[in-house]
């Protein structure tokens, strides 16, 4: 199990530079955009630092800057020759020299290890090379096991020095992963590195949920030959049987004040959205009449929740108010329609709907209108999940072969897979920011 | 002796006989009659009993103890109770698989003691949790058609695997056709 997983990490953020005016040189909500090409210089390693943790802390850093989708990174290897062994922090009267390599900002930095290899000092600045100008710059320090951490902080700010907010390059994606006849929960951050597994059992270990401050995952288990939803810790311990009607106890959607969970119950070939409290208590359900539900996904505000309802003799994607009242249809185009994920900026809803056979993610507005494809690929797209940001969905894909967790940005542009496998993965389940 | 003695002496018996025989017919005639019925019935018992412990020793040699990891408790499986299988997206019960639902029946009550799990399968296409529920509905219809056949609904429990446990793990309709399926285990003897 994960014995250390939750190190408690603590470093220092100095913010040493900042521009005089904040400027927006993206705007990701737009349908389309362009991403804006930034050079990354070759990093300095300062004192008796060796070079592979400049280098390590480089390829990070670019990874992250890459998979955010935002940017055309242009790193040492696409610079002219010239450039590429020019280290360290240029300064703003010599930024010409970069305009040869394309782009429209450069990143610079350097590293330096003290106590013996303990500690780390990490230091960036960014430029505009259009305007010839210093944007910001900042130092990151730390023990060494938070490293990673720190790197994804500075993407996350370089990501908000370009569109107006932070990244999400500190949050975890958990997902079901296929072991021999069984499945098991795994959970991998948002680069799909540091990968852990977080269920051990053998069982069958299906669609897990994060608890909203990061601590817990609600998933649904053939432990005691029944699939029972437990709650589990994110470093394995701590597990605990939740909701055991004989059935179907499975989908568990946590509400934003983390107090609730709501799931599907279904008994004699009948299935309801139930609402448990998060002690355990309270269990009522939420939906009555003949059809059968599924799939709850609470919306950011926690007054309405999304649902998948089979009442008009196919399965469509419904809302109503958190007591079961105020039911509306929101989508009316397919025939197929399940697995709804509430955008946690509260515009939209992500879901997965059968197209000639195939499934594919789509996004709708809350209020129906807007229908959107996202995948059109030759496989199957399912279960969506979004980033606490809202700027990017989480899903899994068999368009390779095997079914893998792929992350693409809202506007269904740069979809790619987050970890390289053998294949068996699905169901992912994004959590919030880890700050 | 001569000869026409000996058939006189033959006709003296014979009418011996039958005066003898005539008025105890009755009696005579319904002994060996009623011991020979009582023989046959209890030879057509011992029978029916052979029949029946060969019967339940195919039973019982039928039975597969099966121990899934990960999953709580001991099953069994017996090549006497057979699979009934689902269309695309479907959980009625087919017309050519209520023969196969006469049959698991027949043994079940022949087996007054035995308890069965129906578990409801999937095939891969669709989501988790919609498979999920699509497998419940199977398992839930398979055992309302044994309750119709005369079986006690507390003998029959039912749980859905959705598409977490495929028969043919093949991604093509030869595997699927399989792996829509009701599956019979049993959880008491």
């Amino acid at each position: 199990m994960l014995k250390h997983f939750l190190i408690f990490i603590s470093f220092f953020t100095f913010s040493f530079i900042s521009s005089s005016e904040a400027r927006v040189y993206l705007d990701i909500n737009a349908p389309t955009f362009v991403q804006i090409p930034i050079i990354l210089t070759k990093w300095k390693s300062m004192d008796k630092t060796p070079p592979s943790f400049s280098e390590k802390v480089y390829e990070i850093l670019a990874k992250d800057l890459t998979l955010s989708g935002f940017f055309k990174v242009i790193d040492v290897h696409h610079l002219p020759l010239t450039l590429q062994e020019r280290e360290g922090v240029p300064n703003t009267a010599s930024l010409q020299e970069w305009i040869p390599a394309g782009g429209e900002i450069l990143l610079a930095g350097e590293t330096l290890l003290e106590s013996g290899g303990l500690n780390f000092k990490l230091k960036f600045h960014l430029f505009d090379l259009v305007e010839q100008k210093h944007v910001i710059g900042k130092q990151y320090e730390g023990p060494l096991q938070a490293l990673r951490s720190a790197v994804h902080r500075m993407a996350d700010e370089v990501v908000l020095q370009i569109t107006g907010e932070k990244g999400v390059h500190n949050t975890k994606i958990a997902y079901a992963v296929l072991q021999g006849t069984g499945k098991e929960i795994f959970i991998s951050d948002f680069d799909g590195a540091n990968v852990k597994q977080v269920t051990q059992n053998q069982s069958i270990n299906l669609s897990p949920a994060w608890s909203p401050d990061g601590k817990k995952i609600a998933f649904t288990s053939y432990l005691k030959r029944n699939p029972d939803l437990y709650l589990i810790d994110v470093d394995g311990k701590n597990l605990q049987r939740f909701s055991y009607y004989p059935g179907l106890n499975v989908s568990p959607s946590w509400s934003p004040d983390g107090k609730k969970i709501a799931l599907m119950i279904g008994m004699e070939g009948k299935s309801d959205i139930f609402l448990i409290d998060t002690n355990g208590g309270n269990p009522r359900r939420l939906t009555k009449g003949h059809g059968n539900e599924a799939s709850p996904t609470w919306s950011p505000d926690g007054e309405s929740i999304a649902f998948v309802s089979d009442r008009s003799g196919s399965p469509q994607i419904y809302i109503m108010a958190r007591d079961g009242t105020n039911i509306r249809r929101l989508t009316f185009e397919g025939s197929y329609n399940t697995n709804p994920s509430w955008s946690p900026k509260g515009d939209r809803i992500a879901f997965c709907g059968r197209v000639e056979g195939r499934f594919h993610i789509f996004t709708i507005g809350g209020d129906g209108s807007g229908l959107r494809r996202m995948t059109s690929n030759p496989g199957n797209n399912e279960s969506p999940s979004w980033s606490p940001d809202g700027r990017y969905i989480a899903f899994s894909s068999n368009r390779t072969g095997a079914s893998k967790i792929f992350i693409m940005n809202a506007n269904g542009f740069n979809q790619r897979v987050l970890t390289p496998s053998k294949g068996g993965e699905s169901s992912p389940a994004w959590s919030r920011r880890f700050e | 002796m001569t000869r026409k003695s000996l058939t006189i002496t033959i006709l003296i018996l014979c009418l011996g006989l039958i005066m003898i025989g005539c008025p105890k017919k009755p009696v005579v005639r319904e002994e060996p009659s009623a011991k020979k019925e009582e023989a046959a019935k209890i030879e057509a018992e011992r029978m029916a009993k052979e029949r029946e412990s060969k019967a339940k020793e195919e039973f019982e040699k039928s039975l597969v103890a099966k121990r899934t990891p990960g999953i709580e408790g001991e099953v069994f499986e017996s090549s006497l109770l057979k699979d009934n299988h689902f269309d695309f997206d479907k959980y009625d019960i087919r017309p050519k698989d209520v023969a196969i639902l006469r049959e698991n029946a027949a043994l079940l009550k022949k087996y007054p003691k035995v308890k069965i799990q129906i578990e409801g399968h999937c095939d891969e296409r669709g989501t988790v949790e919609y498979n999920l529920a699509l497998g419940e509905r199977r398992a839930t219809s398979t055992k309302n058609y044994l309750v119709s056949l005369g079986i006690s609904a507390d003998r029959l429990s039912t749980i859905s695997y959705g598409k977490e446990r495929p028969l043919d793990p093949g991604h093509n309709e030869e595997a699927w056709t399989k792996n829509r399926r009701a599956h019979t285990v049993i959880t008491a003897k």
